[in-house]
């Protein structure tokens, strides 16, 4: 194999198929590479950990076809140390010599016949619009789980409602709900639960091209955009009944300026180390919030708000309320709240598509 | 300043308090630990050690050079008890406690001077109290700082004679003027922080005494062992050492290995295991009211290579069904076919803040950790044996796992029930 391509294209590249590849070395030593190969002047792009598969086709300078496996961390932080210009590729033997005039490296590069094949999966195929669905990615994927040992809840739902498309994701203390009206990939009913890690990934390249088309197979699903495929397994088993959680009625509501609830927010949380939750306490006169963290002091912010309702004082893990406040648009947001132990609900005002639900913390 | 610094460190401790509940073991060599072929020696009487038996020792070798040893099964929980008496006698004389282990602990008495006297009578008298109140022997040590007062007390030690200890007077004073003479002969690894592979690369320097590690220039030490060990043993060779005596430093993992007198490689059998040892760790986890986010798995192949996997997870807990639940998990990594012949369990990440993330589903850690407190009050009015996994019921009853029990292997060579 022998090829010629800009430094900065193949930074992108690898840099985004070195996500697909598994963090700690499993059972599959290959998979730590990334898969090249070329035909002509097409050169394809493969890193998978076999539930995550990222796939990117580039027009480079061919001059000799092949195919190879090269270690991909390795790859990728070679390629952006490198100087701007062209570098070269060249397999020799076991080896691919990687040069661009002046730096000159060489590779010992894994067994290309022991990288999983790749079938694009078919199915359903839709096309839509990604202006909407970044922002919609940005909000809901953050609420996944990370912990593996919730599967069910490393994804986001997606669901087919009667205006569009809905996109849920919890990870059991606090939940985001995100509606796209218009959007229909999926048919009535219809529900999939995607990895919250490849929509991460997805959301990365969506503010670059216009279109995606998602393809839904029986077990995996597929993201296009421009000349990257993203596969993904999908999640298999039952989603929580997240509709039932969803409080019918709250007593009490705040109104508050998003910025400057963020602002004061960071400030207090110099005062909540680790699990140290922030309190909130709201009377029709005063909204105040309160860290306290023993053997070292207190933060106390007041903080400017329309408040109607009785007196509470609800405690949270300011990183989820932090979470769910960032990711919303409107300049003013509501809190419901029922008591200091039932879900509270954070929305921008007057803003329908996007609820932001989050559990308290108890405090004795 | 002076010498107000003092290293308590019991002499044979573990045997010690075991020759207390044994008077008819007096005047022989005994050693607490493991008896089975693949045990080890925790402790070993000054009898024991005039045999050239010493603690790490494996169980075998010992019964080769001694074949009259008498094995005494550890009973940690025992020691535990004894050590928390010790320290609170240390804690009469100072408030300045930091416990090392069980055995040892470093006071500072420099405060307590008008009060107490000098560090080396406060040396005499906490040896006096030791031995009038718990009949047990220790050695002290009292010098400017922690790294010397604890080479002084190795110099207090009751010296192993060919028919028992030759005991001292217990107490080595080192001072200031001092240093230099006796750190000059001792081998270097006798100081903190020299493990075998320091050891090895001072070697290869040429360096065998404190006193030419202490004649090597800061430059050559940092550039061949590193910058934090370079300048550390550096300053150590002088006899400089700053650290404090440490209060309350709270321990920051909690975890139980075990060592089968057969290799273990069916599932079932592994994770009976795991249950114990979960058991187990989830017990010193409640004693110590606190709850953890990580549980590590460790496990030694019959090769002696060693694996070990972790789960950290958001929400602190001390459920003993939730932590089995993620060490079952840990196991599907491990490769049950080559034999296991080690598993441990640990956890870290520990949390005394109680606050409680509240859930959305019903089935939150509280309500596990609600019902398993429950099973933690039967067992503290009825025994450790009283109620458990059904899964750990054997023959003769539940097989419950505490801290000490085949640590330092298993007594009888005989397959899991």
């Amino acid at each position: 194999m022998k090829f010629k391509c800009e430094k900065e294209l193949l930074e992108k590249t690898f840099s985004l198929a070195r996500r697909a590849t598994p963090n700690r070395s499993g059972t599959n030593p290959v998979l730590a590479g990334l898969y090249v190969e070329l035909k002509k002047n097409k050169l394809v792009v493969l890193g998978s950990d076999l539930d995550l598969t990222i796939r990117i086709e580039l027009t480079v300078g061919g001059e000799e076809d092949g195919k190879v496996v090269i270690p991909g961390a390795l790859l990728s932080d070679i390629i952006r140390v490198l100087e701007e210009g062209q570098i070269s590729f060249e397999t020799k033997e076991d080896e691919i010599q990687i040069n661009n005039g002046k730096s000159e490296f060489n590779l010992r590069t894994l067994p290309v016949d022991e990288f999983p094949k790749f079938e694009e999966p078919g199915g359903n195929e839709a096309t839509i619009n990604t202006k909407s669905l970044s922002n919609a990615f940005e909000q809901v994927v953050k609420a996944a789980s990370m912990d593996d040992a919730r599967p069910i809840l490393t994804g986001v739902l997606l669901a087919a409602e009667e205006e569009g498309l809905r996109l849920v994701a919890t990870d059991s203390y606090r939940m985001a709900i995100r509606d796209i009206p218009g959007t229909e990939i999926l048919s009535r009913d219809e529900l999939v639960l995607v990895p919250s890690r490849a929509l991460d990934v997805v959301k990365r390249i969506l503010n670059e091209d216009k279109e995606l088309t998602v393809v839904l197979g029986e077990k995996e699903a597929v993201f296009k955009i421009g000349n990257i495929n993203i596969v993904t397994r999908l999640i298999e088993g039952e989603f929580p009944n997240y509709k039932g959680l969803i409080p019918e009625k709250n007593k009490n509501k705040l109104i508050i300026n998003r910025e400057e609830t963020l602002a004061a927010l960071q400030r207090v949380k110099l005062l909540a180390r680790e699990a140290t939750p922030i309190r909130l306490s709201m009377t029709d006169k005063k909204i105040e919030l309160l860290a306290i963290e023993q053997d070292i002091g207190q933060a106390t912010e007041t903080i400017d708000g329309n408040y109607s309702g009785e007196e509470i004082t609800v405690a949270f893990n300011p990183d989820y309320l932090i979470d769910g406040l960032e990711v919303i648009s409107t300049e003013e947001v509501s809190l419901e709240t029922t008591d200091a132990l039932k879900p509270a609900i954070l929305k921008g005002l007057n803003e329908e598509n996007f609820l932001y639900l989050l559990m308290p913390v108890r405090v004795s | 300043m002076t010498t107000p610094i003092l290293h308590v460190d019991m002499d044979a401790f573990f045997a010690s308090v075991e020759l207390l509940r044994h008077p008819e073991l007096e005047g022989k060599p005994v050693v607490v630990g493991g008896s089975g072929s693949r045990g080890v020696v925790a402790a070993a009487s000054y009898e024991a050690r005039s045999y050239g038996i010493y603690s790490a020792m494996s169980s075998r070798r010992a019964r080769r050079l001694c074949k009259d040893l008498v094995f005494i099964s550890g009973d940690y929980e025992f020691y535990v008890e004894i050590s928390e008496r010790i320290m609170n006698i240390l804690r009469r004389f100072t408030p300045l406690v930091e416990p090392l282990s069980l055995d040892e602990a470093f006071l500072d008495v420099g405060g307590v001077r008008r009060v107490h006297g000098e560090p080396k009578s406060i040396a005499h008298k906490i040896r006096n109290s030791i031995y009038e109140e718990e009949g047990l022997r220790c050695s002290v040590g009292a010098s400017v700082n922690k790294f010397l007062a604890k080479l002084s007390s190795e110099n207090a030690k009751p010296k192993v004679g060919p028919k028992g200890p030759i005991y001292g007077d217990g107490v080595f004073l080192l001072n200031e003027s001092e240093i230099g003479t006796f750190l000059e002969p001792l081998a270097v690894n006798a100081m903190w922080g020299v493990g075998p592979k320091t050891h090895k690369k001072l070697n290869a320097l040429g360096i065998e005494t404190i006193g030419e590690l202490g004649r090597v220039s800061e430059g050559s030490l940092v550039s061949s062992l590193g910058k934090a060990t370079g300048q550390q043993l550096w300053r150590l060779a002088r006899g400089i050492d700053d650290r404090n005596v440490l209060v309350d430093q709270e321990a920051k993992s909690i975890g139980h290995e075990e060592t089968f007198s057969k290799d273990l490689i069916k599932r079932e059998d592994v994770e009976r295991e795991l249950v114990r040892l979960v058991d187990s760790v989830v017990w010193r986890l409640r004693k110590s009211k606190k709850k953890c986010r990580t549980i590590s798995l460790k496990v030694r192949y019959s090769d002696f290579s060693t694996f070990s996997r972790s789960h950290t997870s958001s929400e602190p807990t001390w459920s003993s069904s939730v932590l089995l639940e993620e060490a079952k998990r840990l196991l599907d990594d491990v490769d049950l076919n080559h034999g296991i012949r080690l598993l441990g369990v640990s956890v870290t990440n520990l949390d005394k803040n109680f606050v409680e993330q509240l859930r959305f589903s019903e089935d939150s850690y509280s309500d596990r950790e609600n019902t398993e407190g429950v099973v933690e009050l039967i067992r503290d009015r009825f025994g450790a044996a009283s109620i458990g996994p059904a899964s750990i019921l054997g023959s003769s009853g539940i097989r419950v796992k505490r801290k000490g029990e085949q640590q330092w292997g298993p007594d009888h060579d005989s397959t899991v029930e």
